[in-house]
């Protein structure tokens, strides 16, 4: 992880393309536990109770991975 | 109602309108036009101190070409108290309520907790989500929550971007709230002393604060098995900050103990000097916040790293990781462990010295110290013939803190000096569509 | 001089069973061309798909309902599916029928070859052989627009 971070931070500014799937090959991540956005109750209520708990919340955010499909 | 809902409970809908307004990737076993998720949770602090039951129902529409509609309903109810930020003494301290009207007490030797409240809070959230274009999606939002001394409005809107066949996302979200707080008896003017039974001298009204969030996140497909998401976020809170229940115990700079006090003739009051808390009125957090999800093959492992920082001098790093695990071809099992840490805020006291000069702020709160939290948890789930889904979780959370060594004070130093904490979690979920 | 044409007979059948035998297979089991040109006069729907595309669930229903409806006036529908497993197409297909022709690409020759843009993928190939429209997702707010495209097109072939 600490390998690709920097790396697929450095290819979004440059813009690359290389790095991904073709549109045919997404079928793991079209799987509901891939998505970065499962469970989201769960995750509103762990925020909620943290949130209440802690000085710190949130950060999770929206959108991308899946199966890419339309 | 205590610190739980306050700060706790408003920001978190303002930070969870932006995370919870999402758009579900479409998966092709979504038939139903109506998507439901339910839940029943069960919060139960040791101690007797907070515990609180909730259910929540989230809806989804698909309307079809990727348009939603999201929506949802918690409601909670809460009893039982927190530390209050008063330390604990070899003798019985008693306190005035924050109505005024009445007194609570504390037994020898434990830490001072809230005077016992019974609270219901009703929260409602609504979000459109639809392209904009075939790589743009838009979503839009609205959030609500009430409860007796506290009611939340907000609203947010968030734009992303899809890049490289889709295998990048760029997303762009901002929320906005205002809140309003009407604290039982009013807010106290800070650092003001905590009076007599039916003295409201030093109390004032109600007050309100507002919050801007702002989120930029990046997510990225980086093979077949894994995907990658980045966030950063910038939230700024302005207006009333402090917790109006919340106290600091004035105490002698040789003994460390509470200086006494004796109510007016004939009234009932506080034992010991007791201030009101005082923040600024001003706090800027950010956070950069960093997911991998990696599929071997049909267990799932999730990995996520988040690093905060706020002008309020707190620095804080959670890591979390689960692992999704089949069991038979319908059910899975998901053990989960999170660890979080954070440092104190500038102006946290574990107590103030009635010989030193007042600082402009300080609070006892613990959620603004210096402590370390562990969660040890697992989810068990199963998958309907009718492709329902319910599932039970269970959580252990430990809180452990400290205070640094220049503020424990002479008789300090023998009792707790922080007020841990640990909870235990079960929650039952449903999910079914119609 | 008899046996030698009855071996030649029984070689050309060897050669012709072979042949079928090597046609079918990759009809069935992968294909690698499309194999347009027996379709040379005919207006061609290519569609890709796979089981865990949600759109692709949409679509078939109308898929079904052009083929049904411009079969006889010369369009043809195909699919050309992605999965890896065959069983995954199947249950899709079980649960979703359709009315027109799959073929299967399991390791993904044909969506490279055709490097397809995203899922599903649509190309509309006119009679004469060449790509007319190419179409990336499905939306239901496209059908008229696109069945239009084709009614078109099968004008102008019929007028030919």
């Amino acid at each position: 992880m600490k390998k690709l971070l920097p790396l697929a931070v450095l290819c979004a500014l440059a813009g690359c393309s290389s790095l991904g799937v073709q549109p045919w090959e997404r079928d793991v991540l079209a799987r509901p536990e891939m998505s970065l956005d499962a469970d989201p109750l769960d995750a509103a209520i762990d925020d909620h109770i943290y949130f209440s708990k802690e000085a710190s919340s949130g950060g999770r955010g929206f959108g991308g991975g899946g199966c890419g499909c339309n | 109602m205590s610190s739980n809902s306050l700060q706790s409970k408003l920001a978190a809908a303002t930070c969870a309108l932006l995370g919870t307004a999402a758009t579900q990737p479409a998966s092709a076993s979504d038939a139903d036009a109506w998507s439901f998720d339910s839940s029943v949770l069960y919060y139960g602090e040791s101690d007797d101190r907070v515990q609180d039951i909730s259910a929540a129902v989230a809806a989804k529409r698909d309307f079809g070409d990727e348009r939603s509609l999201s929506l949802s309903l918690t409601a909670d109810t809460l009893t039982g108290a927190s530390a209050s930020g008063a330390i604990a003494l070899d003798r019985v301290q008693t306190f005035t309520s924050p109505s005024g009207k009445a007194t609570y007490s504390t037994p020898a030797r434990d830490v001072p907790l809230d005077d016992t409240f019974h609270d219901t809070r009703f929260a409602l959230t609504a979000a459109w989500t639809q392209p904009l274009a075939r790589l743009y999606t838009v979503s839009a939002g609205l959030g609500f929550s009430t409860e007796y001394d506290y009611r939340h409005l907000g609203a947010n809107l968030s734009l992303a971007r899809d890049f490289n066949k889709r295998n990048t996302t760029l997303s762009l979200g901002l929320a906005y709230s205002q809140d309003d707080i009407d604290p039982v008896g009013g807010a106290p003017v800070p650092l003001s002393q905590m009076l007599d039974v039916g003295d409201g001298s030093n109390k004032l009204g109600s007050d309100s604060k507002t919050v801007l969030d702002l989120l930029v996140g990046f997510t990225q497909v980086l093979g077949r098995n894994t995907v990658l998401r980045v966030n950063y976020s910038y939230s700024d809170s302005s207006g009333y900050l402090n917790d109006p229940y919340k106290i600091l115990s004035v105490v002698d700079p040789a003994t460390g103990d509470t200086i006494a006090r004796v109510p007016a003739a004939g009234l009932a009051g506080s034992s010991g000097v007791y201030l009101f808390e005082s923040r600024p009125d001003a706090r800027t957090k950010q956070s950069v916040y960093a997911e991998v999800k990696h599929a071997f093959g049909k267990p799932v492992l999730r990995g996520a790293y988040r690093f905060m920082t706020d002008d309020w001098g707190i620095d804080s790093s959670t890591l979390e990781t689960s692992l999704r695990w089949p069991v038979g071809a319908s059910s899975y099992i998901e053990p989960q462990l999170r660890y979080y840490t954070q440092s104190a805020a500038d102006f946290y006291r574990a107590s103030l010295v009635s010989s030193q000069p007042l600082p402009q702020y300080a609070s006892a709160d613990f959620r603004l110290g210096e402590f370390d939290a562990t969660t040890l948890g697992v989810k068990f789930g199963h998958r309907t013939g009718g492709g329902n889904e319910w599932s039970v979780r269970a959580e252990y959370y430990q809180q452990n803190g400290s205070v640094p060594g220049e503020q424990i004070i002479g008789h300090q130093r023998n009792r707790e000096q922080y007020p841990d904490l640990s909870a235990v979690i079960v929650q039952f979920g449903y999910k079914f569509g119609l | 001089m008899t046996r030698r044409i009855h071996d030649w007979r029984a070689h050309l059948r060897g050669v012709l069973l072979c042949l079928f035998a090597f046609g079918f297979s990759l009809t069935v089991h992968a294909a690698d061309s499309l194999s347009l040109e027996r379709y040379r006069g005919k207006v061609v729907l290519v569609d890709f798909w796979a089981s865990w595309c949600a759109p692709c669930r949409q679509s078939f229903p109308w898929l079904n309902e052009l083929q049904a409806k411009y079969a006889d006036r010369g369009l043809v529908v195909l699919g050309v599916n992605v999965d890896r497993a065959r069983s995954d197409a199947e249950r899709f297909l079980s649960e979703v029928p359709a009315q027109f022709e799959i073929l299967y690409d399991p390791e993904g020759e044909l969506a490279a070859r055709y490097d397809i843009p995203g899922m599903p993928s649509s190309f509309v190939f006119g009679p004469d052989g060449a790509l007319v429209a190419k179409h990336i997702g499905f939306r239901n707010a496209d059908r008229a627009q696109r069945e239009a495209e084709i009614t078109r097109l099968l004008s102008n072939a019929a007028h030919d």
